[in-house]
């Protein structure tokens, strides 16, 4: 029989997803059918995502000087003229001349698809999801949910305060969410990027109930993961509330079989988490505002978020969001639509079919 | 009036603060204690001293609301109204110090509800809920030195005592952020954006559609070629073949138990033109 939902892990064909916008379009009877254009990001060849980011560039430096970056993207080689008031991340603030040959970097240009960059993020990384183990009080493995695996956490020393006091319990079976910077085999932590929910991972208070209709546009915290399998330029967000019956739920959670494994929470398990979501499936366009920037994109659903189901938090970056992830970005779309990557959130607000 | 007014706060108070106490309590020993632990003004205590915290809080509105329940009467008229006196003094206290509490952690961790009646509080702290704590500290205020409650004198004094009661309610709803969320769970029925319905149900009412009948002719192969969910529609798709051109049927299945809403489009293969388009409400029950 073949398949009849969307193998998130496996070999799911990207073309597949993005012919469905265009699809619904028909059968619906939609009128804006020229909105979906941005789909093509999805086929995840390089070319059209590339020409989908106007703002962000990735690449490895080649070279820096106080006035220009050179990096190898996927384009090749590219020279970017810094602007006067750049800035750029390394673990913390740095002077752009002061990143590194070599370094995996994130760019963002000042204007879309000008030269000029106005902010860098060098090797810069982070680990969402349940504390499976502790070794040390600085080593922590985190299992980060059925579809990204586990990673390794060390916890800088100069760290170690500041994320204590917002993640007073890093033991296993509580979240962590944490940004640094990437090291060979695993994340120096260095930032926190949101509170520490007060409740085990997978005890998420349940979300309140909705009458009729789900609201639309839906408001909350858009927050940023790293691009794991997907490819880096990608245009697109996981989804925390994918089809139970044809998506990301179906991949099986494996039965504990090694230490620690009794803390792993499966996020399809625990309910829909704060915000309630309609059920979408990869493909999905969404018209995502960076409340903060002022900036909106059409963005498709690449990849299940369910993990983001397990925080019930909220984005202060400009204002109090309202409470809940709606959307966990790729880097180059985070990057794309405005948001500090070092701040780890932004308040959003997210339009349902565009 | 006045004499009502101040009396009518006795009651009042004591049910909201034995409400409040049986809401976190019933938190408390619910199977996921932990949400209720970091709930409210605990949230500002180191974590150790949280649940300590809290439990002196259920003690002291537990304290507050059966004090002011028995010294309504004539046990708080005793030794010149001492115990009625200290009790309402008390509550008064309490909820002063509930304003500043609100507003340190209005400024402190804003994202934060005040748990004042447990997850139905999980507003951010506004300037609505310090007003209302605010309200209450001056309702206890007012009920010092109120006589031992007694039962209204004649029909007019009950109206206008009833009338004040309300008045009063309409106040404390107007500034609770709790009440939208009392309203919306008192009428839920659950979206169908969130109903999870099996797709074999789905296909069983396709199957069964009149646009079913209409294309199944059409079709090259007996599975779907993709199949996914947007909200309240399940879409389902199959290569065809019409007049020569290979095409793709595309059905669109309302998710609703009964009679669901059926569209169906045909589009070319290759140029994804649109060749035709039909829709129909079907009287199968999935």
């Amino acid at each position: 029989m073949p398949r009849r939902g969307d193998d998130v892990t496996g070999s799911a064909s990207p073309a597949r997803f993005a012919r469905r916008p265009l699809l619904k379009a028909a059968v619906l009877g939609r009128p804006d059918e020229s909105d979906l254009s941005p789909i093509t990001a999805f086929n995840g060849g390089l070319g059209p995502a590339e020409r989908s980011l106007v703002y962000a560039v990735i690449g490895t430096i080649l070279d820096v000087s106080p006035h220009i970056l050179v990096l190898q993207t996927a384009r090749g080689e590219q020279r970017f003229p810094l602007a006067a008031s750049a800035e750029a991340w390394r673990g913390g603030a740095i002077s752009p001349a002061a990143l590194r040959q070599g370094d995996h970097a994130i760019v963002r240009r000042s204007l879309p698809g000008g030269p000029v960059v106005d902010r860098i993020w060098a090797e810069i990384g982070r680990v969402t999801g349940t504390i499976i183990e502790r070794a040390g009080p600085a080593r922590l493995l985190v299992d980060e949910g059925p579809a990204k695996g586990r990673r390794i956490v060390m916890i800088a020393p100069e760290a170690t305060r500041r994320i204590q006091v917002r993640f007073p319990r890093l033991e296993p079976g509580y979240l962590l969410d944490v940004i640094g910077l990437k090291h060979d085999g695993f994340l120096k932590a260095l930032i926190p990027a949101t509170s520490q929910p007060p409740y085990r991972a997978g005890h998420a208070p349940a979300p309140p109930l909705v009458s009729g209709h789900i609201p639309d546009p839906v408001s909350g915290t858009a927050v940023w993961h790293e691009p794991g399998e997907e490819p880096e330029s990608l245009l697109g967000l996981a989804y925390p509330a994918l089809d139970p019956e044809t998506s990301c739920e179906h991949g099986a959670f494996m039965p504990p079989s090694q230490a620690g494994d009794q803390y792993a929470v499966d996020p399809h398990a625990t309910g829909p988490g704060c915000v309630r979501l309609p059920y979408l499936s990869l493909g999905s366009l969404l018209r995502l505002r960076n409340d903060c920037a002022g900036r909106t994109r059409l963005v498709p659903v690449t990849s299940c978020g369910a993990t983001a189901r397990l925080f019930c938090d909220r984005c202060v970056t400009c204002g109090t969001s309202r409470k809940g992830r709606i959307a966990d970005l790729t880097m180059a779309t985070f990057v794309e639509l405005g948001g500090a990557l070092e701040v780890g959130c932004f308040n959003a607000t997210m339009m349902i079919g565009g | 009036m006045l004499t009502t007014l101040r009396e009518v706060q006795i009651p009042l108070l004591a049910v909201l603060l034995l409400g409040s106490c049986a809401v976190r309590a019933w938190r408390t020993l619910s199977p996921r204690p932990g949400t209720a632990a970091g709930m409210g003004p605990t949230g500002l205590f180191p974590l150790r001293l949280r649940r300590p915290v809290m439990i002196i809080m259920y003690a002291t509105e537990l304290s507050l609301g059966l004090g002011l329940a028995v010294t309504a009467g004539r046990v708080g008229d005793v030794w010149l109204r001492v115990p009625a006196t200290i009790v309402r003094m008390t509550t008064a206290l309490f909820f002063l110090i509930a304003v500043g509490v609100l507003n340190e952690m209005r400024q402190r961790r804003p994202d934060s509800g005040c748990g004042c009646f447990g997850e139905l509080s999980d507003t951010p702290i506004g300037l609505r809920t310090i007003a209302r704590a605010a309200l209450l500290a001056a309702s206890a205020a007012a009920t010092i030195g109120v006589p031992a409650l007694r039962m209204p004198s004649s029909f007019a004094a009950a109206e206008l005592w009833l009338a004040v009661l309300a008045f009063e309610l309409v106040l404390i709803a107007c500034l609770s952020p709790e009440l939208g969320e009392i309203l919306v769970r008192l009428g839920y029925s659950e979206p169908c954006e969130l109903r999870r319905l099996p797709v074999g149900r789905t296909m069983s009412a396709l199957y069964s559609s009149s646009q079913w009948r209409k294309y199944a002719a059409q079709l090259c192969t007996a599975e779907p070629a993709d199949l996914w969910r947007e909200g309240c529609w399940r879409f389902v798709v199959y290569p065809g073949i019409v007049r020569g051109r290979r095409v793709d049927i595309v059905f669109a299945v309302y998710l609703q138990a009964h009679r669901p809403a059926i569209r169906a489009a045909v589009l070319d293969a290759a140029t994804d033109e649109i060749l035709g388009r039909a829709e129909a409400r079907e009287s199968a029950v999935i």
